[in-house]
């Protein structure tokens, strides 16, 4: 087995302190993660427990973050089904760029997504229930896409031929066959983009109305507006717990019958004639338009103003008064989000970095990076929330200082770090470390010559990764960010709630920034990723 | 004169562009068994699907009893298939696998499950109704396939080396069983595989490749 020596019991000759690399993680996770966590339900019991949970107005809103998080992830299927058949299963030129492209969506900032939306739509289109949905979808297309289809993909496409010699029509074949056999890929799409809708809060913010309200919103809400801190603290957990519920029950349904066919990935070509060469013709082109247009709409939206062409956002971004004094000018959010991106990448790589190398280890140690996942699972309002409560305010205010939003950021970001260090270290020849303690090197020096190499590349990716994540989050940073000095996302919400084409094209400027960002950030993880990397193979 | 079951005139098959094999004429009789041997690469997965309409015949005729199914579509050719995995639908139960194709001619659920129930007793799998298809051997599922293709009564049945996965005592066993069933259920089947034991070991009437077909003037060069 590549990666370990003696079957599990760890690789020989590791350096002493690898064994201690789990104290900084878990010292981490205890006081920015448990504790933050612990204050939060102390708020709760302290304020009638039992009581507040079942009386607060939560409840008044889950109904509603369900039905649109239902809706939402209908939508998400309906469009991305007939994409992950195509990007997935035929073989035409441009495959490769549909399947990134579908991607993009997903890993652009909330904020920008809502924005664009507003910029490709126009100001005549209402907010509400529809425009969420239909922003919603747009961004999970690539969880429906890559997890069905990567399924699809391995799907042998003689069950459906079985099914036709006995009567079943294409259509039929379809519905009773090819579905229940995508099912657990479906259920296990599904699930995760009902999460994120259901947790969803810039899109709400900026697209949605009363009647789109989400629990995120409501924790915002309560904390901001109605300084009802108990009640955010009791709809967070709701939140845990629903979310907790629903991850559960789409891992039951995501699991797979044993006696299944697979093929071995090969693309088919695309249908000679009629109507199946038109519909993957069409899909494919319907799948590229639809993932530009909100980003073109956005990209126009920034070099127009008074009704023609001009660059006046852009040359309006150093300015002060572009913001009140409360805002603050648009280029100092910039450096903002991008000094917060810095320490964010900085401290994820450290403590998610140390966390990874505990798979190296043998023992108990190892636990730590699963425990390092837990934060995925939490949404960005309650992790603002609970640092707020925990560090923002007297006696431990430590919001001058500047550390809030990177530290949350961190929180974010470190189980990214992990997924994409842990599996590359796993993947790389531990017998390079016997080789080298054999020819004198001491156990750190032979750790640097097995593992050097891979952890420059992976990470430099996760740093990547970790300032992307920071540059969009917006959750966290609605909390945490001090007035005088938000983040640009936040900066962009600010800007949209006042009125006028001043705040409007500014803030599109910003969000083409972010987008030119976060998608250099995106393809610098993409290039140095660990699946370009071959991994080490044992001979 | 017996009428066939399945009968080709002039077929070629292939796709766009290239010709596999052409000037195919064969014949099955009811309850006859023909195996066709070829290498691979001969065209003989590609004569099953041309057959069953997965795959346009590039020309020529297909008859089934009589009756000209070229341009048939798959689902109303009454040409039922089995392939050398038995490919049996995972989220649905024995059962439900023999009556899938009951169900989707229009027949009651009751009906359906009388014929299937009959099948596979007939076949030695009384009792194994209800079971998962995870629970199946490999020599079971095999069966529970044929049980599968035969319940809607298809006037042809194509074999893609439905045996080859199987170890040699199953073979023999399976092979007589599968001989016996098309026999009683009148249906023709057209036995296709690389394997002469295998092909001896079914058919009544063993053929190869070149003694139905004009190799292309393609496949020559």
């Amino acid at each position: 087995m590549a990666g370990r020596l003696g079957h599990g019991d760890g690789p020989l000759n590791t350096p002493r302190w690898l064994n201690w690399a789990w104290l900084l993680p878990a010292a981490f996770l205890a006081v920015f993660l448990a504790y933050p966590l612990g204050v939060l339900g102390a708020h709760v019991s302290s304020a009638g427990g039992a009581e507040r949970l079942i009386a607060s107005s939560t409840w008044q809103v889950v109904p509603l973050a369900v039905l649109q998080a239902m809706a939402s992830t209908l939508m998400a299927l309906i469009v991305g089904l007939p994409i992950a058949n195509v990007v997935s299963r035929y073989d035409f030129r441009g495959r490769a760029l549909g399947q990134a492209l579908v991607t993009v969506p997903f890993v652009l900032p909330t904020v920008v997504v809502a924005l664009a939306f507003r910029a490709l739509l126009g100001p005549g289109v209402p907010q509400g229930f529809a425009l969420v949905v239909l922003a919603h979808a747009y961004v999970n297309l690539a969880v429906v896409v890559r997890i069905v289809g990567s399924q699809w993909s391995q799907h042998d496409g003689h069950y459906e031929n079985v099914a036709r010699t006995l009567g079943a029509t294409r259509w039929t074949a379809f519905r009773t066959v090819t579905l229940p056999m995508l099912r657990p890929a479906i259920s296990s799409s599904a699930a995760v983009v009902f999460i994120f809708s259901f947790s969803s809060l810039g899109i709400v913010l900026l697209l949605g109305d009363s009647s789109t309200r989400t629990l995120e919103s409501q924790i915002l809400r309560q904390t901001s507006v109605l300084l009802d801190f108990p009640g955010a603290a009791a709809s967070a957990i709701v939140q845990l717990v629903l979310v907790a519920g629903v991850l559960a029950a789409g891992t039951l349904a995501g699991r797979t019958s044993v006696r299944r066919r697979m093929r071995p990935t090969s693309l088919l070509p695309v249908p000679a004639g009629g109507s199946a060469r038109w519909a993957v013709t069409a899909t494919a082109l319907f799948s590229y338009a639809i993932v530009a247009a909100p980003i073109a709409a956005l990209v126009v939206a920034s070099v127009r103003s008074a009704g023609g062409w001009s660059l006046d956002w852009w040359l309006r971004l150093g300015s002060v008064d572009v913001g009140t004094t409360r805002i603050g000018s648009p280029l100092a959010a910039l450096g903002t989000s991008i000094g917060f991106a810095l320490v964010c990448a900085l401290v994820a790589c450290v403590v998610g970095g140390l966390a990874a190398v505990a798979v190296l280890t043998r023992g108990r140690t190892r636990v730590i990076s699963l425990l390092a996942i837990i934060p995925l699972g939490i949404s960005s309002a309650t992790l603002g929330l609970g640092t707020l409560l925990a560090f923002g305010r007297p006696p431990l205010d430590l919001r001058p200082s500047g550390l809030l939003v990177p530290i949350a950021h961190s929180l974010v970001a470190v189980p990214l770090v992990v997924a994409v260090v842990a599996p590359a270290l796993r993947a790389t020849d531990a017998r390079a470390l016997a080789v080298a303690a054999s020819l004198g090197a001491r156990p750190t020096r032979a750790f640097v010559t097995a593992y050097g190499s891979i952890l420059r590349v992976v990470m430099l990716a996760s740093a990547g990764l970790a300032c992307a994540v920071s540059l969009g989050e917006f959750g966290a940073a609605s909390f945490l960010t001090r007035a005088g000095s938000p983040t640009v996302p936040v900066q962009i919400v600010r800007l949209l709630s006042r009125p006028g084409e001043q705040s409007y094209g500014v803030a599109a400027v910003l969000a083409v920034v972010l987008v030119a960002l976060t998608l250099t950030m995106v393809l610098l993880v993409d290039r140095l990723g660990p699946s370009r990397r071959r991994p080490a193979v044992a001979t | 004169m017996i009428p066939s079951r399945l009968a080709t005139v002039d077929l070629a098959i292939g796709y766009p562009g290239h010709v596999v094999a052409e000037h195919i004429d064969l014949a099955v009789a009811p309850g006859e068994i023909v195996a066709i041997l070829g290498p691979s690469g001969s065209g003989k997965s590609t004569l099953l699907t041309t057959l069953a309409g997965v795959t346009p015949a590039l020309g020529g005729r297909i008859l089934v009893d009589g009756i000209d199914v070229t341009r048939v579509p798959i689902h109303r050719r009454g040409i039922g298939i089995i392939f050398q995995e038995p490919l049996l639908f995972p989220h649905l139960d024995v059962v439900a696998n023999v009556s899938y194709g009951l169900r989707r001619q229009g027949l009651s659920r009751p009906e359906a499950l009388a014929r299937s129930r009959e099948l596979l007793d007939w076949l030695g799998l009384d009792g194994y109704e209800r079971r998962s298809i995870d629970e199946l051997s490999g020599g079971q599922a095999q069966r529970v396939a044929l049980a599968r293709a035969l319940a809607p009564h298809p006037a042809v049945l194509l074999l893609d080396e439905p045996l080859s996965a199987l170890d040699v005592e199953l073979r023999q066993r399976l092979a007589s069983d599968v001989a016996a069933t098309l026999r009683r259920e009148g249906v023709g089947a057209l036995h296709v595989t690389h394997d002469l034991a295998e092909a001896t070991m079914v058919a009544h009437r063993v053929l190869s490749m070149s003694d139905i077909a004009l190799p292309s003037r393609s496949s020559l060069h």
